[in-house]
């Protein structure tokens, strides 16, 4: 069984798709975004598998990303008062909350990429 | 069951799911002092005795279901009966009377009396966080640890070797010498904490969770019937496990008096001690969607999904969230740790237990591994309670560690600790409810169990 997996056509491309969204989210954030936009706007026309499917997806919840844990958390810091305990007590949990469910979303992205299936990010992904 | 022998781990279980209630139980009450609700029954026992039964029965029950969960998987895994089921039968006995004599001490002397009477100035042990137990009650546990090790490793040793009962074997005898360390204490007290962290740290970051990932991986092994790929993952996990853990003891010696190389080498290893949550999570998801499974027992695969997930967040992201040593700097022994005490303990070795329990109960108890449709139902009620309610005590716990840390350490303010502790009262009230909300969880669970034997007659 674990031996047709690796023959599925684009396999590698999902994995590197998923791969790069969860990079971004921990160890290069920007960098590994930019490459990922770079696939995507190479591969993403011409690929109808699984990869096209990854690639889209993690795409789009990389945008998602930045939104959440970027905008969101550069608005709330440049608006509250950074003298107040009530600000971080917001701030923090809303940021690694945010954060884990992202990485966690990456991950089943990445295992279902491993194993070589489609996978829809619930509500952050489109839903092709 | 496969194995007669097998039978063994149904008292282990029993003693593990009661002790568990009452540890709950206790942390309720804890709960409830920290804000004033002067109900008599709340304080009719002190804070460091009701925290003492909290914790010291955490282990204790933990320990009870680890051993039940072995017993259960090592004859299946071994291809051969248990080596003496009778000495196992015999250690749960001595081992359920070491744990009703230590609560009953904690209980109803003082601590004091206590050491005393047990004579502890002969040889004193006693005092230090999670290791208060009485010289002579660590003494039994070695020995029923010892007899424990023995007993499995026989089995295993004269059977089938395979990756899932050899690190099983590897983390129950790893366990039992790594306790040898509770014996050591010296005067000095800086070194007493560094020896003793290799017990904490070692136990619950190291063999405990080697133990964690065999179950997890005997589980999914059972769901999915797909031993290569559990194997190979299995690997993964426990490399990761062991290169990052032995270093990452440093972030307990941060502040406790040993050289400040300390700092770097615990704060780059213990970064890394996040993956092999990362990689439990990936291998579940991984696994489970692979195969077509058929697997029946819903409940199960609730458990056995949801434990790496949890783990991920209470032990892996709490724990780095406070594991890099500019910030335990501020949030050292704040409401901070507490948050993660309780998160991770409760989504990696709580969450495992029940894991085994949901998995090979219905079987021990002749139900061809399907429980009836109410109990089930039963079972997954108490999982959301449970585990919606943990979530949420943590969180609130976590957002009081930060407040705590402002007002305490972060800024000039520097306000007495009673004080600060009454400006975080609304969390602590959350807490509480938090706290019955999870009682109503395990009151459910219990009730499970009842159900089910209902259903049959
Ligand atoms: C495997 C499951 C884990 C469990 C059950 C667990 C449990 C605990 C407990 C009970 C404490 C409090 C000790 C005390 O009384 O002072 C603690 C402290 C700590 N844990 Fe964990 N932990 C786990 C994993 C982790 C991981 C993976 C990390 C790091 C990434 C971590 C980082 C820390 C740190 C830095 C402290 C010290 C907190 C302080 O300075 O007050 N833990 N842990
Ligand atoms: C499975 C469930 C639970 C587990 C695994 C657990 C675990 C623990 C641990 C490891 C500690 C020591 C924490 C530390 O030193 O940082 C602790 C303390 C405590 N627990 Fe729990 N607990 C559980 C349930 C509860 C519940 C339901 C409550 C109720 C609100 C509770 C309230 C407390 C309190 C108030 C403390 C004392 C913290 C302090 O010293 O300030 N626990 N628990
Ligand atoms: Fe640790």
């Amino acid at each position: 069984m674990s031996q047709d997996i690796s023959e599925i056509p684009d396999r590698k491309m999902a994995i590197i798709a998923e791969s790069l969204y969860l990079l971004n989210l921990l160890i290069l954030p920007g960098i590994a975004f930019l490459v990922l936009v770079w696939l995507f706007i190479k591969y993403d026309n011409i690929s109808i598998g699984i990869s096209g499917c990854h690639l889209r997806q993690t795409f789009s919840a990389s945008i998602w990303v930045g939104l959440l844990l970027v905008l969101v958390t550069w608005v709330m810091l440049s608006t509250m008062n950074h003298d107040s305990p009530y600000t971080w007590m917001i701030i923090i949990p809303y940021f690694v909350i945010c954060h884990s469910a992202l990485v966690l979303l990456g991950i089943m992205g990445l295992a279902k990429a491993l194993a070589g299936k489609k996978f829809h990010y619930p509500i952050i992904g489109p839903s092709s | 069951m496969l194995y007669s022998s097998q039978a063994v781990a149904k008292p282990y279980f029993i003693a593990a799911i009661a002790l568990f209630a009452v540890q709950v139980l206790f942390g309720l009450l804890l709960g409830m002092q920290y804000i004033p609700v002067n109900l008599p029954f709340i304080s009719f026992i002190t804070f460091d005795a009701a925290r003492l039964i909290h914790t010291n029965l955490l282990i204790m029950w933990l320990l009870f279901g680890f051993m039940g969960s072995i017993y259960y998987i090592i004859p299946e895994e071994s291809e051969q009966e248990l080596y003496n089921p009778k000495l196992a039968i015999q250690l749960f006995w001595v081992f359920l009377s070491l744990t009703i004599i230590t609560f009953l001490g904690y209980l109803l002397l003082s601590y004091a009396t206590f050491a005393k009477i047990t004579g502890n100035q002969f040889f004193p042990t006693m005092g230090r966080e999670y290791l208060e137990q009485p010289t002579i009650i660590k003494l039994g546990l070695f020995i029923v640890l010892c007899g424990f090790s023995y007993n499995i490793a026989m089995t295993v040793l004269h059977g089938r070797k395979g990756m899932i009962n050899l690190l099983l074997l590897a983390g129950i005898v790893g366990t039992t010498i790594i306790f040898l360390m509770a014996f050591y204490n010296p005067s000095n007290l800086v070194v007493a904490k560094y020896y003793r962290w290799w017990l904490i740290h070692f136990w619950i970051e190291g063999t405990w969770e080697l133990i964690m990932e065999a179950i997890l991986a005997y589980v999914i092994y059972k769901i999915t019937g797909d031993r290569k790929i559990v194997e190979k993952w299995l690997y993964i996990i426990v490399a990761v496990t062991l290169t990052t853990t032995i270093l990452g003891i440093g972030h307990h010696y941060y502040w406790i008096g040993v050289s400040e190389y300390w700092q770097w080498v615990g704060t780059v290893f213990s970064i890394f001690e996040i993956l092999p949550f990362f990689f439990m999570v990936l291998f579940v998801f991984n696994v489970v969607n692979c195969t077509k499974c058929q697997y029946s027992n819903k409940a199960v695969k609730l458990w056995a999904l949801s434990t790496p997930i949890m783990a991920f967040l209470g032990a892996g992201v709490l724990g780095f969230l406070h594991t890099l040593a500019p910030v335990n700097y501020y949030s050292h022994g704040t409401q901070i740790t507490s948050a993660h005490s309780h998160l991770a303990f409760y989504s990696t070795y709580v969450m495992i237990v029940l894991t085994m329990i949901s998995y090979a109960m219905p079987i021990l108890r002749n139900r061809k591994i399907v429980n009836g449709g109410l109990s089930q139902r039963f079972e997954i009620l108490a999982f959301w309670l449970m585990t919606v309610s943990m979530f949420f005590m943590a969180l609130f716990i976590a957002i009081a560690g930060i407040m705590q840390v402002y007002i305490q350490r972060a800024t000039d303010l520097a306000l007495p600790f009673i004080e600060i502790q009454n400006s975080l009262m609304i969390l602590y009230w959350l807490r509480s409810i938090g706290g019955v909300v999870f009682l109503i969880g395990v009151i459910i669970y219990i009730t499970k169990f009842l159900i089910a034997k209902s259903n049959n007659l």
